[in-house]
């Protein structure tokens, strides 16, 4: 982390998995991750996701987004991994 | 006139459409149905004509002063021809006169799309190969019909009803032909579709509930499985007594039962790629209701090189995600959304990862609304979007999706699956499994190992989460046969092996459950 980035607040959604793994299904995070990429490389680290980020979609503000997608106060973020049941 | 009557004489349409003048008609639609010289593929020489006369009369009375009251309409009439018809001849006619020529066509096609729906008539079709067979038996079951007949059954599986029993009513649609957005013209639509169901499990079985009731007409379940007990909280349209029957066949039973409009066609084996585009091409649309990715980049590959639509569905535990595809320049595909295809066993299944019945059949419902709006023509608005649901918290989002620009559509379209040695190995008994000189592995979670110990030790564990979260690594040396639960982990754990270039791995078809069957 950038000890002189500014923090911001981002709004996180997980879904499935994710959600089992992180212990709940939304959390507000204060980072200094600029992009979707940073974000989830830091919360995977905290969380212990154990996925790689190559199998999972991002969406911020109800798009799906590029991983360099620049993050900005406020956005919400959902991590979606691929779900099969049936 | 009658307003519906029967006719051993050939038809006279003249004749009857000056019965319908009135002065206050505006326009006149009549609609002739002719007999053609194939069907389903065989050639046809002549037909024959049969029907249930005092049943048939009163019912088709019925259906004409339906119209006459529904679409505000001057007169209607209908002549339905019996007995012994030539190629080109007139089967039967319908009539409409109305002060506005909308109404007409509208009472028209309701009418005719009625009689063929609920009149019991029978057509012989005499084939130019000698042959002959009774068609249109999903008729039959409206009405009382006493005899039996030497019926050719063309919707395969199980026979429908029998045809000594009492009458059943007609299904009735009309608080679905209600809807100002649905209405005979809708009605009409939905029975001339077709809709391919691919897995007949937690999503599949609200599915086809939902769209035999809602009058499609006809209907293909695909799926491999037999009933599992462990199946019944999730899927009830089963039942205890069903365990150990297929899944297609008995879902196929009970759809018949539902919708005595219904053609259903099951499939007792599961997708793959021998035989998903044929599939695929039979029907108008697809609903992709399996529990594996496997076989969702299967049907989405053959949809998209078909240019069919497709609906889309997966749960896992309390989630929920749904997708729509349509054959649109911009429209992603699964793959657009994923285009690292997602290798089974990752996220689990329902059968390890646990799922209450109403995520699944909530998931499911979701997928009959969709495709009853695709085929009506309701989603006109809709953009692209993968919806989630989270049934815990009742949160659904809605997430724009887009064309993935590297997503090959085109090679999509082109690819023919690849010629190799098979994936899976088939063996009746595990010991068969040791002797076959392949190296077993359990790929298993160590907890499965513990509640489901096999009747032989297999010493060497794998498990797939250190696996897909790299704690440990596959063996590379060696020749391995891969096995878990189901065969569904392992397959997926088969595959990426072998695009890695890992020649000599097989999977363990169906898993440890196929060896106690």
């Amino acid at each position: 982390m950038n000890a002189g980035a500014a923090m911001q607040e981002i709004e996180v959604q997980y879904f499935a998995v994710l959600r089992e793994r992180a212990g709940t299904a939304r959390e507000t995070v204060s980072t200094a991750a600029t992009t979707a990429a940073a974000l989830y490389d830091e919360l995977a680290a905290r969380h212990d996701f154990g996925l790689p980020r190559a199998m999972l979609r991002v969406a911020v503000n109800d798009e799906f987004a590029d991983w360099s997608r620049p993050l900005a106060a406020g956005d919400r973020v959902v991590f979606i991994p691929p779900v099969a049941g049936g | 006139m009658r307003p519906f009557d029967f006719s051993s004489e050939p038809l006279a349409p003249e004749r009857y459409r000056e019965a319908l003048a009135d002065p206050a008609a505006g326009g006149y639609a009549s609609f002739e149905g002719w007999v053609r010289d194939h069907n389903e593929g065989r050639r046809v020489e002549r037909l024959e004509y049969e029907a249930f006369e005092a049943l048939a009369v009163k019912e088709g009375e019925r259906i004409v002063a339906e119209a006459v009251t529904r679409f505000g309409v001057a007169r209607a009439a209908c002549v339905h021809r019996v007995g012994a018809l030539a190629i080109g001849e007139l089967a039967v006619w319908v009539g409409v006169s109305a002060a506005h020529r909308g109404e007409a066509f509208a009472a028209c096609r309701y009418i005719i799309d009625e009689v063929k729906h609920r009149v019991p008539v029978w057509k012989k079709e005499h084939y130019t190969d000698g042959n002959s067979g009774w068609v249109n038996c999903e008729r039959c079951a409206a009405a009382a019909h006493e005899h039996e007949h030497e019926h050719a059954h063309t919707d395969g599986g199980a026979p429908g009803p029998a045809h000594g029993r009492p009458a059943a009513p007609a299904h009735d649609y009309s608080r679905q032909i209600a809807l100002p957005e649905v209405g005979a013209a809708g009605q009409a639509r939905l029975a001339a579709a077709s809709v391919l169901v691919v897995g007949a499990g937690g999503l599949g079985v609200p599915v086809l509930q939902y769209l035999a009731a809602a009058g499609i007409g006809r209907i293909g379940i695909v799926d491999g499985d037999v009933i599992e007990a462990s199946n019944l909280h999730r899927q009830p349209l089963y039942g205890a007594a069903d365990v150990g029957r297929p899944k297609a066949r008995v879902a196929a039973e009970r759809l018949r039962a539902l919708n005595h409009d219904l053609r259903v066609e099951a499939t007792e084996e599961h997708a793959s790629a021998a035989n998903i585009d044929e599939l695929v091409a039979r029907h108008d649309l697809v609903v992709e209701c399996t529990d594996n990715f496997r076989a969702k980049f299967l049907v989405n590959d053959a949809v998209v090189r078909a240019q069919k639509p497709a609906v889309f569905a997966s749960v896992h535990q309390y989630d929920g995600q749904l997708q729509l595809y349509r054959p649109l320049p911009h429209w992603p595909c699964l793959r657009c959304l994923w285009p690292e295809a997602p290798r089974d066993g990752l996220v689990g299944n329902c059968a390890e990862a646990g799922v209450l019945g109403p995520v699944p059949a909530t998931l499911g419902a979701l997928q009959a609304m969709q495709a009853l709006k695709r085929l009506l023509g309701l989603d006109a608005g809709e953009a692209p979007a993968l919806v989630t649901m989270d049934l815990l918290t009742l949160e659904t989002r809605r997430l724009a999706a887009r064309r993935d620009p590297a997503c090959d559509h085109e090679r999509i379209a082109g690819a023919t699956t690849p010629g190799e040695a098979p994936l899976e190995l088939e063996f009746e008994t595990l010991a068969q499994a040791f002797e076959s000189g392949l190296e077993l592995v359990d790929i298993r979670e160590p907890w499965e190992r513990a509640v489901d110990p096999p009747e032989l030790q297999i010493p060497a564990h794998v498990p797939l989460s250190a696996l897909v979260q790299g704690r440990t690594e596959f063996p590379v040396e060696g020749r391995y046969l891969i096995i878990c639960a189901h065969g569904v982990r392992s397959l997926s754990l088969t595959e990426h092996l072998r695009s890695r270039g890992q020649a000599e791995v097989y999977s363990l078809r169906g898993g440890l459950a196929a060896l106690r069957r």
